[in-house]
């Protein structure tokens, strides 16, 4: 089934040949797609206007080798990133695996289907859903996952349904002998006026390299629910490549927040695109980041009927040599009237070391809508620092209180108590690590 | 209590000098208020004092209880005793009042050797100063001055005075921004609050706030001296002539300008 090549082939195509001869799949179809797809799209590079500042240099020049040939070691001590409120709602998948050992899904109550995608691929839903949802133009991601993945989490509610507990899908990275690639997917189908809550965590046991490209398509239906959080603490060295989109659907809302901590490069392309009107959906970020850590946000927030609110904080502490990343595109189509949208990109630079890049793109074609954005880069306020040390605080701890402060914000909304807590915590931990280096007033 | 020695400070960034050579003794028990014109250097006198690190001193000194604090950072100054009410209170979006006054009370009382305060006992303990101020327990858990308006910041700053303790409260323009019914409550506060064993210093621009907080001392600043200085009735003289007549005293003795 191998098609020739058509592009200079890149270590994600040498990847990709070996599994495309390997016929062992209940993807068949979506893997000769993909397979075609990927031998067609070029590996991107900083020519193009979309990667300009992305060095992609940590993927380019690691020899990642397919999974099996890895040398993978065992997942241990994981139950302490199981959360107390998915006890009986949580799918765990190691190295994009699924495991039924550490899954639990008994718990979510009538019209709710959660799993592992392949043991439900004759699933009409499956079936009408699965990689159609997908919307990334010359991405050479989205086919390398079509090709790779077998498991992923699969939700499904029928109409009406409440998820009676939130949804933990824990993927788990382990320490291998060689980097790895792995590709994560997931597909949530919400039927209409159902409800439900994601919890979505990127976890890497060790510090060492891999590579994870998830890839999650969501379905909103109409009046349909959802709040979608998304934490990303891989290892420090690890590249984590998501495409995360979701389509809403009338009196819909899709509330996501993205938490963003590990990682050496990570590049996040979250996409909410409007099906219809009276629509409400956020696409929030946190991206707390120190040494040498890159981390880039593409979004885009598709505004294609009237009546929509949307909203987008994306908040970012840099340190170090760390570099962060901002493109969010909010688009508003021609006949899409009366749109609320909300944009604002708050980055707090710690050191002079760091590095923003910081691109609010609003196409507009609309005339009767309001759309206020803003991106600001900064360092902590002198004035701020002094009124707390007048107040009996020293330095670093002003630092410490306003740092934490400033981050605080965009995890306000996350609704479930202890990923909440939690991330309080990694925040806490992350200002308390970074107060070492000296910010020249 | 505090000594200042022939003061002399500059901005850092540009070098500009805004006190040139201030000489003031403040001694336990007292009020003194410093009044004058715009720009004569009053805040900057306070914030050279507290710490701030745009001022810099180029010359004479600082001595707080016999000591020099010049070397000392502005956190050490507040657990030594010194207060500041800022004239512009700093909004801190995501820390309450509480959290912020529980670790500072607690900073501050463990450099005194004193107690520190469990949450708990905090809350009692800040229920208690609320009062002096009229303000609602809700006020607590409100983000630190944030959304507050005018009259709440300046309250809040004595409020804040009222939870530290402060052995030297330096109070810029806390009046301003007030309408009479606050002015009374905050200048209430403030009377509540001083006793024989601290210092006030009022920096201010009307005699309004000095019919409610009576004085010891009245200093008049223009152009970063102390020109005249006096007791209470030194404030209405102002008040009734303005400062026209000691800038022309300052500019024939070729001092201050």
């Amino acid at each position: 089934m191998a098609l020739p090549t058509k592009v200079e082939p890149s270590i994600l195509h040498q990847l990709a040949k070996g599994v495309a001869e390997n016929g062992e799949t209940k993807w068949k179809d979506l893997r000769e797609k993909s397979l075609e797809e990927l031998n067609t799209t070029a590996f991107p590079h900083k020519k193009i206007e979309e990667w300009r500042f992305t060095d992609l240099r940590p993927i380019t020049r690691t020899d990642f080798v397919n999974l099996d040939e890895a040398g993978t070691l065992p997942a241990t001590n994981i139950e302490q990133y199981f959360i107390p409120e998915s006890d009986r709602s949580r799918l765990v998948f190691i190295n994009g695996k699924f495991h039924e050992k550490y899954s639990s899904i008994g718990g979510l109550g009538k019209g709710v289907t959660v799993g592992n995608l392949s043991d439900h691929s004759e699933d009409e839903t499956v079936q009408e859903y699965l990689n159609q949802l997908v919307n990334y133009e010359k991405d050479l991601f989205v086919p390398f996952n079509g090709l790779m993945f077998e498991d992923g989490a699969y939700i499904h509610l029928e109409n009406g349904a409440k998820a009676e507990a939130p949804i933990q899908v824990l993927n788990i990275y382990t320490d291998a002998k060689e980097p790895y690639v792995t590709t994560p997917r997931m597909l949530v189908v919400a039927e209409e006026e159902s409800d439900v809550t994601i919890v979505e965590d990127h976890i890497g046991l060790s510090e060492n390299r891999y590579m994870t490209i998830p890839v999650s398509e969501v379905k909103v239906k109409k009046g349909a629910h959802i709040h979608h959080v998304r934490i990303q603490r891989d290892s420090r060295d690890a590249i984590h490549v998501a495409r995360p989109i979701a389509y809403v659907e009338k009196n819909s809302e899709y509330h996501a927040y993205t938490i963003t901590l590990g990682g050496k490069l990570t590049r996040n392309e979250p996409r909410v695109i409007q099906e219809d009107e009276e629509v409400d959906f956020t696409v929030d970020g946190l991206v707390l980041i120190d040494g040498d850590q890159v981390a880039d946000t593409h979004s885009v927030m598709d505004h294609r009927f009237s009546h929509a609110e949307s909203h987008q904080l994306h908040k970012v502490v840099v340190n170090g040599n760390a570099h962060s990343i901002f493109n969010g595109k909010i688009f508003v189509r021609r006949d899409a009237q009366k749109i609320d949208s909300f944009q604002e990109n708050r980055n707090l630079l710690l050191s002079l070391d760091g590095l923003v890049n910081a691109k609010p793109q609003l196409e507009i074609f609309a005339d009767d809508v309001l759309c206020s954005h803003g991106a600001t880069v900064g360092q902590l306020d002198p004035e701020e620092v002094f009124y707390l040390q007048s107040r009996g605080m020293t330095e670093e701890k002003a630092k410490e209180v306003l740092t934490y402060a400033f981050a605080l914000e965009t995890i306000e909304n996350v609704k479930v108590e202890s990923v909440h807590k939690l991330l309080i915590d990694e925040v806490y931990r992350y200002t308390k690590a970074n107060n070492v280096e000296k910010v020249s007033a | 209590m505090l000594e200042l020695k022939n003061l002399h400070v500059e901005v850092e960034e540009d070098g500009t000098e805004i006190l040139k050579g201030v000489n003031l003794t403040i001694n336990k028990g007292e009020i003194h208020a410093i009044m004058g014109p715009n720009g004569s250097g009053k805040s900057t006198l306070a914030k050279a004092v507290s710490g701030h690190p745009e001022y810099e001193v180029t010359e004479g000194d600082i001595l707080f209880n016999g000591e020099s604090i010049l070397e000392m950072d502005p956190d050490e100054r507040a657990h030594a005793g010194v207060f500041l009410a800022f004239q512009y209170p700093v909004e801190v979006p995501g820390v309450t009042n509480t959290t912020l006054l529980r670790e500072s009370y607690n900073t501050i009382a463990a450099s005194r050797g004193r107690e520190e305060l469990d949450p708990l006992e905090f809350d009692d303990y800040i229920r208690e100063k609320l009062d002096l101020v009229e303000m609602k327990p809700d006020f607590l858990e409100r983000s630190v001055n944030t959304g507050f308006s005018g009259g709440e910041k300046k309250r809040n700053e004595i409020f804040q005075m009222a939870v530290l303790e402060p052995t030297l409260a330096l109070l810029d323009e806390t009046d301003s921004g007030l309408d009479i019914d606050a002015l009374k409550v905050v200048a209430n506060g403030i009377n509540k609050l001083h006793g024989d064993d601290d210092a006030v210093v009022l920096i201010t621009h009307y005699q309004r706030l000095l019919n409610y907080i009576v004085p010891d001392f009245v200093h008049v600043m223009i152009g970063g001296k102390i020109v005249k200085s006096g007791d209470k009735d030194l404030a209405l003289t102002l008040e009734d002539q303005g400062y026209d007549w000691l800038e022309a005293h300052a500019t024939v003795n070729g001092e201050a300008k």
